[in-house]
Order: C-alpha cells, then sequence, then structure tokens
C-alpha cells in the first residue's frame, strides 16, 4: 500500500522501529574522505531520516551488516571453543536496486554455493529492506545493462520528494498499520528508477573463458595497483581469509575471525611453501572481470556484476570496470584469430 | 632627482641598477590569485612598466621598468590587485604600506593536491592579515603535508601540514598497503601486528599516507587539521640553515600567536645598527639564546595536549 | 537451525611418524566417513588453518601427512602423542574407488602428491582383485625426501612400483630422473581399460598428463587432484575458485577432461 508521508511522522515511525532495530542507510561522514576537507558518503547507522543521502552513491555497499568487514568466528582458551554472539539487535537496511540485487548473490554465495553459511543466515534472518527510489542514473552506473533496475522484493520502497517529503509503497503488514495509524495519505506509489544509464554495458554472447588469452589484459598489468578497492566496494565480492590471534602474546585466550579478502591483492592466492597463481595484476583483473561477467553466470545462471559502478567511482587509477567488459567482444575476436 | 629610497622601499618598490626606474613588487598571499587579476598585472607592466613582469621566488610578481615619478599612479593601478586579494592597507590608493614581512607563500594546498592536509592559501592569507603590515623582515611558508613542495625550511616560520590518522580496527582487511605505503614513502611508522597496523606515535609525521592508502576507509583523517611548525631556516651570505622542528602536532591559532609574538620578541631584541633594520630572526635567537625566545613565543599559547614542544634546538647549518 | 561448520572439533595424535626432516604423518583420532583424496581443515588456535589432505584412513582415525612449511605446519610439528589437534571436515570430493575398480591403473605422485593417492594404492594394494595391473611410479626431489619408505616397499609385493628421485649422489639405489621419464616403462594393457591417477605439484601433473596422452590413454580416463590455497573448505572464501570451479567443493580431484580447463 502506497502513502505520502512528512518527515515529523517518517522519524516518528523510526523511533518506534528503533526499539528492535537499527537503521542503516548511506550516509555522510564529514570529513571522512581520503583526502583533506572531503566527506565520505558510506553506510552507517542512522537516527533520523534527514542522515539519509539520497543525491549521491555511497562509496561503499551495504554488504558490510551482512558480511562485516571483520568477523569473529568464535573465540578460543586453551583446547575450548566458543562461538561469538549472535548480534542482539535486527537491522533494516536502506538500499537501491542495484544493492538489492546484490543481495541475491550473497544470498546464493553464503546459503547455497556449498553448506549454508551459519554466521551469514542468521544476520540475514534478521533483516528488512528498504528499497530507495533512483530518480536518476548517477556517474558509472550501468544496472539497465545488467538488468537490476527494478526490483520488487522489498518490505518497503521510499523517494525523497523534493518538498522533503517520502513517497512510500509498504509491503510490511505492520509498517503498513503504522503509516495508516499515523493518518498519511494513502496513494498508488511505484519506487522510481532508472529506465536508461549513460553507460551500456554488453558482455559478448559468445564469451568463454578463453577470453583469458587476450593481450587486453596486460594493459592493467601497469595501469592497476592492486590496491582492491574495486572488490571492497563491490556489493557482490564475497571472499575472505581466516585470521587468528591471541589477545595479548602470552595469554591463553584469542579468537578465529574471518575478514574480507580481495583477489587484487597480494597474498590472495599464495599456499604455504611459496605457491601463488596470478602474479601480474592484468591476470587478476582478468580473474575478477570474467567472474563478474563469464564464470559466476555458468554456475548460477545469472551475471555477478550489478552494475552499480562503484569499482569504477573509487578506482584510484582511473580503471573502469565497464570499459573492460566492453573491449571482452574484441578479445574473443582477438583470441579466435589466433587459434 | 630627489627620492626617499627608504619610503620606496616601504611601499614594496624596488631600488634597481637602472637609475631612475624602479619595480612594483605585488603579493599573493598564498600564492594563488583568480585569474582575472593577471589582466590586471599585464595591464600595469605595459602601462607603467617595460611590458617584462617576473614570477617572484616568493610566489609575488615583480613589474620592472617603471619610473620613480609614475609611482604615485601606479599604486593607484594596485588598488584593484590590493582590494582582491584582501592585502591590509593604510591608505586608499596608497599601495602596499609595508614590505619587510614577505610574502607569504604557500603550495597549492588541499584544494588541489590530495596529499596536502589543509587549505595553504586560506590559512596564508589568515597569517597575513594577522601579521601583515609589518617593516620586520619575516618569511613565513606553509606547505600541505610533509613532502615540503614549498621547501618551508628554508624560512623564518615553516608550516607544514599534518592529520592524525584514526584507525577503525573493524575495517581494517589486512592488506598491508598502509605499512607498505608508510615503508617506502614515509618514515615506517607503521608495522603489522595482529595482522593490523600499529602506528609508533613517536614516529609518525602525520603525512597521511595510511589514509590516502587504505583501500577500505578503515583510515580516516582526524578532523582537527594539525601543524608541524619549523623556525629559523634562512638562506643569505653568513649562515644558511634549514629551520628546525619546533612544535609537532600544533594547531592554526597558536601558529598564529607565535608569529606574532616573535613580532615582539624581534623588535625588543634586533640589533639596532642592522643594515636596513633587517636581521634574520636566527641570528637574534643566537644572541639571546634559545630559551630567552621560546618564553617569548610561547606566551599566552595553549597548544593542543598531543602537542610536542622540542627543545632545546640546535640549528646546524654552513658557516663561512 | 543451519550448522556451524567453522567450529572445529578436537582430535587427538594417536602416533606420529617422521617421514624427513620436514614430513611427518599425524595418526588422529577420528571416526566417520572418508575419502582418499578428501582434506581437512588442520588448525591450532593462535596459528590459523591449513588444508590438509587424508593419507590414509583407518577404522577409528586418519592419517595427516604433513609438510612443514608454514606457520600452522610449523607449530603442528611441536604437537606429539597425547596432544591435540583441532579439526574440520572432511571437504572435498576424493577419490571414488568406483572408477578404477576393474581396471589397470597407473598413479604417478610427486612428492608430498602421494599423501592424497596413498589411500587409493593401499585400498588396491589389499584388493589386487578389484583392478588388473597396477603401477606405481612415484617421484622425490633426493632421497631424503622419500616418503612412506616403508608402504613403497610393502606395495612392491603386487604393484610395479617405480621409485625415482630428481636428484642423487652416484650409485643410489634409486631411479634417477624425473616422473615422466618412466612413463615408457609402465606395463600398458588396453588403454581404454586403464586409468590413471596425476597427483603433484602443477608442471609435473601438467608433463605427467601429457606423457600418459602420448601413450595413449583417453582424458576420460585420467584423474589428477588439485592444490589451491583455501581458507574455509566450504565454497565461500573465494581463495580456492578457478573460473567457475570451488577446487574445495568440486574438487580437489577433478577428471582430467574438466581439470584441463581450470585456467587459475
Amino acid at each position: 500500500m502506497g502513502f505520502h508521508v512528512n518527515n515529523t511522522v517518517l522519524n516518528t515511525i523510526f523511533e518506534t522501529w528503533q526499539t528492535e532495530y537499527n537503521i542503516y542507510a548511506p550516509r555522510k561522514y564529514p570529513d571522512g574522505g581520503r583526502f583533506s576537507d572531503t566527506d565520505c558518503i558510506r553506510y552507517g547507522k542512522i537516527d533520523t531520516a534527514e542522515e539519509i543521502i539520497f543525491d549521491k552513491k555511497s562509496e561503499y555497499s551495504f554488504k558490510e551488516f551482512l558480511t562485516p568487514v571483520s568477523q569473529t568466528l568464535f573465540f578460543f582458551t586453551e583446547g575450548e571453543t566458543k562461538e561469538a554472539d549472535i548480534p542482539q539487535r535486527k537491522a533494516i537496511i536502506f538500499l537501491r536496486s542495484c544493492d538489492l540485487h546484490a543481495l541475491k548473490r550473497l544470498d546464493d554465495m553464503y546459503l547455497c554455493n556449498g553448506p549454508a553459511d551459519y554466521y551469514y543466515s542468521r544476520l540475514r534472518e534478521n533483516i528488512k529492506i528498504v528499497l530507495m527510489g533512483c530518480e536518476h542514473s548517477f556517474e558509472n552506473c550501468f544496472c539497465v545493462s545488467m538488468g537490476t533496475n527494478r526490483s520488487s522484493n522489498y518490505d518497503m520502497s521510499i523517494d525523497r520528494q523534493a518538498d522533503g517529503t517520502y513517497l512510500i509503497d509498504c509491503k510490511d503488514a505492520d509498517w503498513e498499520k503504522q503509516f495508516a495509524a499515523a493518518g498519511c495519505v494513502q496513494q498508488e506509489v511505484s519506487p522510481s528508477y532508472v529506465t536508461e544509464n549513460s553507460i551500456t554495458v554488453t558482455v559478448p554472447e559468445n564469451l568463454t573463458a578463453e577470453a583469458a588469452g587476450s593481450k587486453m589484459w596486460d594493459d592493467y598489468d601497469s595501469r592497476c595497483i592492486n590496491c582492491g578497492r574495486c572488490n571492497f566496494v563491490c556489493p557482490t565480492c564475497t571472499c575472505f581469509t581466516m585470521q587468528d590471534l591471541f589477545y595479548s602474546e602470552n595469554g591463553k585466550a584469542g579468537e578465529r575471525r574471518r575478514v574480507w579478502a580481495s583477489c587484487m591483492v597480494d597474498g590472495f592466492t599464495d599456499v604455504a611453501g611459496g605457491g601463488s597463481c596470478r602474479q601480474k595484476n592484468g591476470q587478476r583483473m582478468r580473474f575478477k572481470v570474467l567472474h563478474k561477467v563469464l564464470d559466476y553466470k555458468q554456475r548460477n545462471g545469472y551475471h555477478m556484476c550489478v552494475g552499480c559502478g562503484r569499482c569504477d567511482d573509487i578506482c584510484p587509477e582511473y580503471i573502469s570496470f565497464s570499459n573492460c567488459v566492453n573491449r571482452l567482444q574484441d578479445a574473443i575476436m582477438e583470441v579466435k584469430q589466433n587459434d | 632627482m630627489d627620492i626617499n629610497t627608504k619610503a620606496l622601499k616601504k611601499n614594496a618598490f624596488r631600488i634597481t641598477k637602472e637609475r631612475g626606474l624602479t619595480a612594483s613588487r605585488i603579493r599573493v598571499p598564498g600564492g594563488h590569485l583568480d585569474a582575472k587579476y593577471l589582466g590586471e598585472i599585464q595591464r600595469i607592466a605595459e602601462t607603467f612598466g617595460n611590458g617584462t613582469v617576473h614570477i617572484t621566488s616568493r610566489q609575488g610578481f615583480e613589474i620592472p621598468g617603471i619610473p620613480f615619478e609614475k609611482i604615485p599612479e601606479v599604486n593607484k593601478a594596485l588598488q584593484g590587485l590590493i582590494d582582491g586579494l584582501e592585502i591590509n592597507q593604510e591608505e586608499l590608493n596608497g599601495g602596499y604600506p609595508a614590505s619587510g614581512t614577505r610574502n607569504i607563500t604557500a603550495c597549492i594546498g588541499n584544494r588541489v593536491c590530495p596529499f596536502a592536509c589543509y587549505d595553504t592559501t586560506s590559512f596564508a592569507k589568515k597569517i597575513e592579515k594577522a601579521v601583515f603590515p609589518n617593516d620586520l623582515h619575516f618569511k613565513i611558508a606553509l606547505t600541505g603535508c610533509p613532502n615540503d613542495c614549498v621547501k618551508v625550511r628554508m624560512h623564518d616560520f615553516g608550516i607544514m601540514g599534518m592529520t592524525l590518522p584514526q584507525l577503525e580496527t573493524d575495517r581494517c582487511v589486512s592488506c598491508g598497503a598502509c605499512v607498505k605505503a608508510c615503508k617506502k614513502k614515509s618514515v615506517e611508522a607503521l608495522k603489522s601486528v595482529n595482522y593490523r597496523p600499529q602506528r609508533d606515535e613517536r614516529r609518525c609525521i602525520g603525512c597521511g599516507e595510511c589514509v590516502l592508502n587504505c583501500p577500505n576507509a578503515a583510515w580516516t583523517r582526524s578532523k582537527t587539521k594539525y601543524y608541524r611548525l619549523t623556525l629559523f631556516g634562512r638562506t643569505g651570505k653568513k649562515n644558511p640553515r634549514l629551520g628546525e622542528d619546533f612544535i609537532k602536532w600544533a594547531d592554526e591559532d597558536s601558529i598564529i600567536k607565535i608569529i606574532l609574538n616573535t613580532y615582539d620578541y624581534v623588535k625588543e631584541y634586533i640589533d639596532p645598527s642592522a643594515p636596513g633594520g633587517k636581521e634574520h630572526i636566527g641570528y637574534i635567537v643566537d644572541r639571546t639564546g634559545f630559551e630567552e625566545f621560546k618564553r617569548w613565543a610561547l606566551r599566552d599559547v595553549t597548544l593542543p595536549e598531543i602537542a610536542e614542544v622540542m627543545t632545546p634546538m640546535y640549528w646546524k647549518g654552513i658557516k663561512y | 537451525m543451519i550448522k556451524n561448520d567453522y567450529i572445529p572439533f578436537s582430535s587427538k595424535i594417536l602416533e606420529v611418524i617422521q617421514h624427513t626432516d620436514i614430513e611427518y604423518t599425524f595418526r588422529m583420532e577420528y571416526q566417520g566417513d572418508v575419502k582418499p583424496g578428501q582434506f581437512f581443515e588442520v588448525s591450532i588456535p593462535k596459528y590459523g588453518e591449513a588444508p590438509i589432505s587424508v593419507s590414509g584412513i583407518g577404522k577409528n582415525h586418519i592419517d595427516l601427512t604433513i609438510r612443514r612449511v608454514g606457520r600452522v605446519t610449523t607449530e603442528v610439528f611441536e604437537r606429539y602423542v597425547g596432544d591435540s589437534l583441532l579439526l574440520r571436515g572432511p571437504y572435498g570430493n576424493g577419490f571414488n574407488l568406483s572408477d578404477y575398480i576393474g581396471k589397470d591403473l597407473i598413479i604417478m605422485a610427486g612428492g608430498t602428491g602421494l599423501s592424497p593417492v596413498r589411500g587409493v594404492i593401499d585400498y588396491f594394494f589389499h584388493h589386487p582383485e578389484q583392478r588388473g595391473h597396477m603401477t606405481l611410479i612415484s617421484g622425490f626431489k633426493t632421497p631424503n625426501d622419500i616418503l612412506f619408505r616403508s608402504d613403497l616397499k610393502q606395495w612392491s609385493a603386487n604393484m610395479d612400483v617405480i621409485l625415482t628421485v630428481d636428484y642423487a649422489e652416484e650409485d643410489t639405489p634409486y631411479h634417477v630422473g624425473l616422473v615422466t621419464q618412466y612413463i615408457p616403462q609402465i606395463q600398458l594393457g588396453n588403454v581404454t581399460n586403464t586409468a590413471a591417477i596425476v597427483v603433484g605439484p602443477p608442471a609435473m601433473m601438467r608433463f605427467s598428463v601429457q606423457g600418459l596422452l602420448g601413450i595413449g590413454l583417453p582424458e576420460e580416463n585420467i584423474w589428477i587432484s588439485q592444490e589451491r590455497k583455501m581458507c574455509c573448505g566450504l565454497g565461500k572464501c573465494g581463495h580456492c575458485k578457478v573460473g567457475d570451479t570451488y577446487i574445495c567443493l568440486d574438487g580437489p580431484v577433478f577428471n582430467y577432461t574438466k581439470g584441463k580447463f581450470l585456467v587459475d
């Protein structure tokens, strides 16, 4: 059911939600940017609706609430292990259509690829989703090409209007009652979505892993600095590494945690004894790009990349993932000719 | 021709090697100006000078080839620049009221440069407002970060931007980028302990390389801006030397106060027979001893808690 | 409620068998289904986890042959009989014995590559009636690096065992040379009814498979086992992904028709 809601009412309803939930949304971290006197827009806990940033894309995605950057799995003392506690509070996450499509990818990775992940599922069970409408496309977005520009599997949608009021489409029965009880005007609402982006990406129909043999990847050997920013901002990247630590050198207590990992960063493939794969940055780029638009689909039936364009937004070397994907057609031709 | 060279120099004109010809010296605090003022400089050079302009080593402009008699007209023509660059003035259309305290120079700062830890031009202008006009020979320079592109250590007061890096440990992905950058580009103040960077507060110079290189915004800049203040670097015939660190993690207000206090100190102790009333402050400090300088400089100054004051200070330098 | 697969269980060290200075077999208390070629995540708190393949399977134990090359394994070597290690697993597909039953069998192992196939060899040593002619070519760097010496001697009772080292002093009792050099010595029957397993370092596997194809073995009769960095064993951490394949879930054992397409 749709509602037209003003800021005061929305904040009052937020207050009732906050007794049980933390609300997470893209917000501003003043002076939180890499460069001095710059802000960072990224996900964080918010108290009021005004804090939610609607007019800019968040630099990092929402994924950190489901796959925390650093997540303690269990604690150990000599010989004993104790599972890390379940977070006490549930989460309401505000996200855009691309990110909601990314959530499906996280689900498929953590719940379906091999046995279901205990730590992911216990967070996943306790979230509600608020879809933020997109009135216009942002720089580097290519959601339309990836088919992720529309979503309907939300608990509520929200569009901020120019006058500071909100259009809301509510699917959650309890929330719907709250909006109705607050006297919000009912009206037909459907969340806004974009129908075109300035960037169009075409994944070649005939793309195969043979594209790995193209010379195009060599460009990235020197252009890429293997910093991993593209992976960390990506809402669909899920890799992690295990870490064991003791709280002090002589202490007997410690923990095992898992921490985000990046296939672009040194050490990702290092095995004990010294072996590693993909030493060149171009080969790491190839591994990442083909995962996003080829081999994930071979395994799961749909593309991994959701076209949010955050990887392009953040790359300090101005390497464009979307442009790279658009080069794949030539790469296929090149490889076929060489055969 | 009868002309008071002392008054002419104080008015920011120069006695040149060509009799009767002077050069007008334009100050650009912080070295950044709206492009439209270049047109005004061009007009003055073409109307009153020989049609050339020298870009000075202190980020000002010098318009040579001006006949002495044109000085009043040039001063009038400079009014737009003086107003536009917000230079403190004593007499409208009278040109610059002093030249002893030199133009305050700055690197491009955080308006453009990713390394800079603050807006160097804005701080330079703030200092200019506080110290100018003044006849004492003070050289002040500001640089955005410890790369020191402005070479602040060649100045009486060198101001170097610092940021106090903040680590949100739970955002750290143990990629090692900060440790590597600090080691390769800076002072090796970070090491990895339990998979996460540990910062050696004593070593850290606040350059911000850790923040710049962190791929996951685990390192961020401090909201408060900090500065390293270096003292009494100088070039010159007698005894050139590089400025030495005085305060690490200083704040803006303290720095301005210290500079103003130093004017008082110099007024008290300058050699009355110094040629042209110019004496490098360092020579004065050599005479009075550093502790006396410090007593004057830190009068009514409240430094941030983390500030480190180096004392005593020793300068090295070439001696002839 | 979903099972927490990350919590390890404690397993006692029953026996420690030293092969070389840096390779020991730890016989661990274990009851449960497990196949040769599968692996366990072995850990010691503070030092972390390492994937180790099962090198032997008994009624109440498993063997883990560990090479001391990293943080975890160095610490494992500090433990002895009566101490415990933490384990998770078994993970991976392992070797399917039914793929080899009734066939001539060639096994080529390089170095510690012998560990994951040891269970297969042992099975067919004890059940010679379930296979045809069997050849084991087992290569090590030097005589000092040889693993499972007594097994190798025992196995030669009913199969051809070619033990070779890359380098050795003169008058060594062992063959000298790469494992591939001994492919021509294999007593070859009907290639379509011959199965081969190749396990070892990447280069050794590549050349050995080429050699086997060269003598006429069909691709589909060759199996290989892959080693990659793994942090979870559960298809989650992503380190072992190669193309659309997760070594920990889909492997580490692959029929060569699939394995040949794995490009890191």
